[in-house]
Parts: C-alpha cells; sequence; structure tokens
C-alpha cells in the first residue's frame, strides 16, 4: 500500500517511534502497512497542529501590538488596565467574541452567509503551510510554491464576495463589490513582482528561493541586485497592502462610508473569522515578503568573521519571526500613517502606475540576468 | 491485511477493474465523490450564487484529481484561472442580475427531456469506448517522473526545436495582446464623449 513519506527529521523521528511503540499492543494489531500509516497520520497531524499554532497563536499578539502601535503614534497608551500594560485585555476581547450569540440578518442566504468566512479562511492556512520557517521547518516543501500562492490568493476575493452579497444589507454589498475591484486588480502585480522574484532566483520552490540568498545580508534579493531589488521591495509592500484590504487602502471597510464594509451584518465567530483572516493575511503576507526579499530565516551576516559566528548561533525560526515581526510593524505604521485614498484613485494608481512599473521591471530585471548576471 | 473471505464454489464475475487497494484509489474516489456531489448540485441548486460556489468546489476536486495523476501544472492553472474565472462572474452576476436569490428557473420540458438524452447517450459512449480498453486496470505509469513538472512544460513550451511549440505559443500572446487592445478601445470615452475639463469651462 502506498503510504507518502518525505525524509525530514520530526517525520523519521516519528516513523521510528511509532513500531516500538506497536510492540506493545496485542499481536493482532501489529503489521507493517499499520504502522506506517498511524506513522503518516501522525506526522499529518503535527503539521496541521504546527500551522493551526502560528497561524492561531499570531492573532491575539497582532491585535495587541496593533493596539499599542496605533496608541503610541497617537500619544495614546492603549490598553493599560487589564495585566501588566494591557496584555489580558486581548484574551478578554476573543473570549467575548467567542461567546457571543450566532444569527444571521433575516432575509440573508444562510448557506452563502455561513460559508463565506471558511472561504476567507483557505488562503491564508494554504499559504502558511508552504512557507519556510527554518532550515528542517517546512510543512508543504512543494516544487510550484509560488503559483500556488498566486492561485489560492483568488479564494479571499470569493470570500468577501460571498459575505457581503448574503448579508442582505446594501453597505455590505457595496463594500463586497470596491474590494473584489480592488483585490482582482491588485492581486495582478502582486504576481508580477512574484514573478520578478521567480525570475532573478530561478526557482519557484520557497525554499531554494531563501537558499539562494545564502551569505552576507548583500546577497539578500532586496540588495543583490543592484536598484531593482528594492524598487521590487517597494512595490511588494505596496501591493500586498491593497491585496490584504489594510489600511490606506481599506475602501472595502471604510468605516465612515460603509459603516464597515463586508462584514457589516456577521457577529460572534463568523466576524472572528473574518478578523482572523485578515491578521493571518498579515502574517502570511510579511513572511513571503521576507522569504523573497530579506532571506528567509538566514541570519544578516555582514562579512566579519566574528560577528557572523554569534549570528549564526541563532536559530533560524528566530531570526524568521523577527523579520516577519518588522515587516508587520512596517505594515502598522503605514496603516496609522497615511490616509485613505478615494476609489477612482486607488484604481488609477493600480492600472496607470503600478502595472506599467511593474512591466517595466520585469524587463529591466531580465535585461540585469541577461547582461551582468 | 484483509481476511480471506471467498467462498468455495461461489465465483463472482470477472470485472475489468482491480479492487482498489492502495492510498492513490482510495484518494481518488474520494475525490471523485465530492466532485459528483458538488457538480449535481451545480445544477441542481436555484439560486445562481450558490450553484457558482458549488461549481468552484468541483473544479477543485478536478484540480485534486490531476494533482493525483502527478499533473501539478495543470492542476494549478486550473485553480488559477477556474476560481479567477468564476469570481469574476460572481461579480457580474450580482451587478447585472435583479432581484436575485429569489427566482428559481424554470425550463420546459423539452430540454429537460434534450438533456437527458444527451447525457444518457454520452455516459453510453464513455463506457463503451472504456470498458473494452484492459490497459487501463494493469497499466502502469510509463512517463518520467517529473515529465509535468514547471520546469519541462517551459522548456517544452518554448523550444525553437522540432518538439517545441514557441510558434503557437507567439501566436497565442499575440491574439492575447490584441483582445486586451480591443478592449481597451471599447470601453475608451472617445473624445466629445469625454466631460469638459473644469479649467476650460471656467
Amino acid at each position: 500500500m502506498f503510504v507518502p513519506s518525505v525524509t525530514h527529521p520530526i517525520g523519521d523521528f516519528v516513523r521510528d517511534l511509532v513500531p516500538r511503540v506497536a510492540e506493545f499492543l496485542p499481536t493482532s494489531l501489529q503489521s507493517e502497512t499499520l504502522n506506517s500509516i498511524s506513522a503518516f497520520l501522525i506526522n499529518a497531524i503535527i503539521c496541521v497542529v504546527a500551522v493551526c499554532a502560528v497561524n492561531i497563536g499570531s492573532a491575539p499578539i497582532l491585535i495587541y501590538m496593533e493596539r499599542k502601535v496605533c496608541a503610541h503614534i497617537q500619544c495614546r497608551l492603549g490598553p493599560m488596565r487589564l495585566g501588566w500594560h494591557g496584555t489580558i485585555q486581548t484574551v478578554a476581547d476573543v473570549i467575548k467574541m467567542l461567546f457571543k450569540e450566532v444569527y444571521a440578518p433575516s432575509g440573508a442566504d444562510k448557506l452563502m452567509f455561513y460559508l463565506a468566512p471558511l472561504i476567507v479562511l483557505i488562503a491564508p492556512f494554504i499559504v502558511c503551510a508552504l512557507i519556510p520557517f527554518g532550515r528542517n521547518l517546512v510543512v508543504a516543501d512543494v516544487s510550484m510554491g509560488i503559483p500556488l500562492i498566486i492561485a489560492v490568493n483568488g479564494f479571499g476575493v470569493l470570500g468577501i464576495l460571498l459575505g457581503g452579497w448574503s448579508s442582505n444589507n446594501k453597505y455590505s454589498l457595496l463594500g463586497a463589490l470596491r474590494s473584489g475591484a480592488q483585490m482582482i486588480s491588485y492581486e495582478i502585480s502582486f504576481a508580477m513582482i512574484l514573478l520578478f522574484v521567480v525570475m532573478i532566483s530561478g526557482s519557484t520552490n520557497l525554499m531554494s528561493i531563501t537558499l539562494g540568498q545564502e551569505g552576507t545580508i548583500f546577497d539578500w534579493w532586496i540588495f543583490k541586485i543592484p536598484v531593482l531589488g528594492i524598487i521590487a521591495f517597494i512595490l511588494f509592500f505596496i501591493s500586498s497592502t491593497a491585496e490584504m484590504n489594510r489600511a490606506p487602502f481599506d475602501i472595502a471597510e471604510a468605516e465612515q462610508e460603509l459603516t464597515g464594509g463586508y462584514h457589516t451584518e456577521y457577529n460572534g465567530t463568523p466576524f472572528a473569522m473574518f478578523y482572523l483572516a485578515e491578521y493571518i493575511a498579515l502574517v502570511t503576507n510579511s513572511a513571503l515578503a521576507t522569504t523573497c526579499f530579506l532571506g528567509g530565516f538566514l541570519p544578516p551576516c555582514i562579512g566579519i568573521a566574528f560577528v557572523d559566528n554569534y549570528l549564526n548561533m541563532v536559530p533560524g525560526v528566530v531570526w524568521f519571526f523577527a523579520k516577519v515581526y518588522f515587516m508587520i510593524w512596517c505594515y502598522m505604521m503605514v496603516r496609522w500613517t497615511f490616509v485613505r485614498p478615494r476609489v477612482d484613485q486607488l484604481m488609477d494608481f493600480e492600472w496607470k502606475f503600478l502595472l506599467p512599473v511593474n512591466l517595466v521591471l520585469l524587463v529591466a530585471g531580465a535585461a540585469y540576468i541577461a547582461i551582468g548576471g | 491485511m484483509f481476511p480471506n473471505l471467498s467462498i468455495p464454489g461461489l465465483q463472482m464475475p470477472d470485472l475489468p477493474f482491480a479492487f482498489p487497494m492502495g492510498g492513490m484509489d482510495l484518494a481518488f474516489y474520494a475525490v471523485a465523490i465530492v466532485m459528483l456531489i458538488t457538480a449535481v448540485f451545480t445544477v441542481a441548486v436555484k439560486n445562481i450564487l450558490q450553484s457558482a460556489v458549488f461549481l468552484i468546489f468541483s473544479f477543485v476536486a478536478t484540480a485534486i484529481l490531476y494533482m493525483l495523476l502527478h499533473a501539478e501544472f495543470i492542476a494549478l492553472a486550473q485553480v488559477m484561472v477556474y476560481v479567477g474565472g468564476v469570481v469574476i462572474f460572481v461579480v457580474f452576476t450580482i451587478l447585472l442580475t435583479s432581484r436575485l436569490g429569489e427566482d428559481a428557473f424554470t425550463t420546459k420540458i423539452p430540454r429537460v427531456f434534450a438533456a437527458f438524452a444527451l447525457s444518457i447517450a454520452f455516459v453510453f459512449v464513455m463506457v463503451k469506448c472504456i470498458l473494452p480498453t484492459p490497459e487501463i486496470a494493469s497499466g502502469t505509469v510509463s512517463a518520467a517522473t517529473d515529465y509535468s513538472s514547471l520546469e519541462n512544460i517551459s522548456l517544452r513550451l518554448l523550444g525553437y526545436d522540432v518538439s517545441g511549440f514557441i510558434i503557437p505559443f507567439e501566436v497565442v500572446s499575440v491574439l492575447l495582446l490584441m483582445t486586451l487592445i480591443c478592449a481597451i478601445t471599447v470601453a475608451r470615452r472617445s473624445k466629445d464623449e469625454m466631460e469638459p475639463n473644469p479649467k476650460e469651462v471656467k
């Protein structure tokens, strides 16, 4: 019987351990096939738990961080009462949200109303499974990582559209249609930047994209290609902000105009799921930026052997999360600094500026590879 | 693994396919059942948006089938093209359909009859063509391991030797460029339709 197995330290450990534990079972339950199947299932459960832990565990941290960053930008203190510097505030909020009653507005399409939050969560979870957190820490090391990311991003738009339509509310529908138009447009330049990364690194596998940046800090893709790397990084930053529907590109929610956009009618757990999807998208997009431009889990070596030895001692996961949280901090600073553009300005920016610049960047990158690389 | 259940004297008629006994086979049947159920729901559900969503899940199941056949690129293209395409379809249904969600489709009986006749004929032809082929049950994979990887597909697609497809590829890209330019030309406002510039009015 065919049971898939990939060589990996944790997976090999489980595959070694299972036959030893199985010796204590009655003889009728001992067989090679059963052992390999149960080892496979245990490995699969480990992978699922790891993805869920990174995703769901980071959401409360991000909510707390967003409140604090927002407060300090506006010269406030933020949550201070519950726990040390308000650390328990997020837990209280999460518990409050989970214990609320869940109901749909009258006249809503119930099936679509409850399906939409589930569909929104598909893309962030799949993308998170592809990202290498360390040399051996990647759930799915597939050869076509970047095309898969581009492919599953379509589910986010679908979930938001369905949620907005099925709420039976004009504000929700307007927000959903705005967000549909915005995300479909910005997805193009998002994919173009990823294509640029694929072109310069010569691979669509996220692990080999990361390992291609091995060396000093100047071997990271953001610095390796003289000016183009920094331009590509800034363009990625802009288009991923729009892709996530975060401010300043949050015309889909626009509290002042649309009273909250596509999730106006949601409450309790479904609303928490929309919220969760937004924050996981923040983590996965920051992780993607880290992997593609900032060297992933590689330490920022500077070429001096004495310093590099100490930097290499820190495990890759720590570097990875340090870079990811730095990126998240950048996204949050942008959110609370810039003002929201109008719908037509947003569309003009994408189609008349971002997309042509991306095309020129692709051609320039190809020229750089043909001549210099 | 399973106890022997055969009864002496009772001989089952020999089926032209082997009993599913592997991870791949079980995965195939699981995915196929999901695909069939969602496909039936796509045509049975009365609401046009719900049927679009079921169509997406059916397409995703098809993509998983491609994945089981080791055709990863086709699977990804399936998800990319159809999920994106159906999303656009959803946008247009919301924008263009009035009283969405209330109306149920009613089709006249001859059309239902024609649909049934067509699908039964299709099933008959498929069974007639597939069943006599003995290799389907016992066949093994003959292609190279990474025959359908992205690298091999793109090298083949852009190759300019005898086995390459560079000319059709370029023709298709020029065609797509033409459609793009045509769409912009149609959507563009002509000069006399333009709103007057506020500066000129003043």
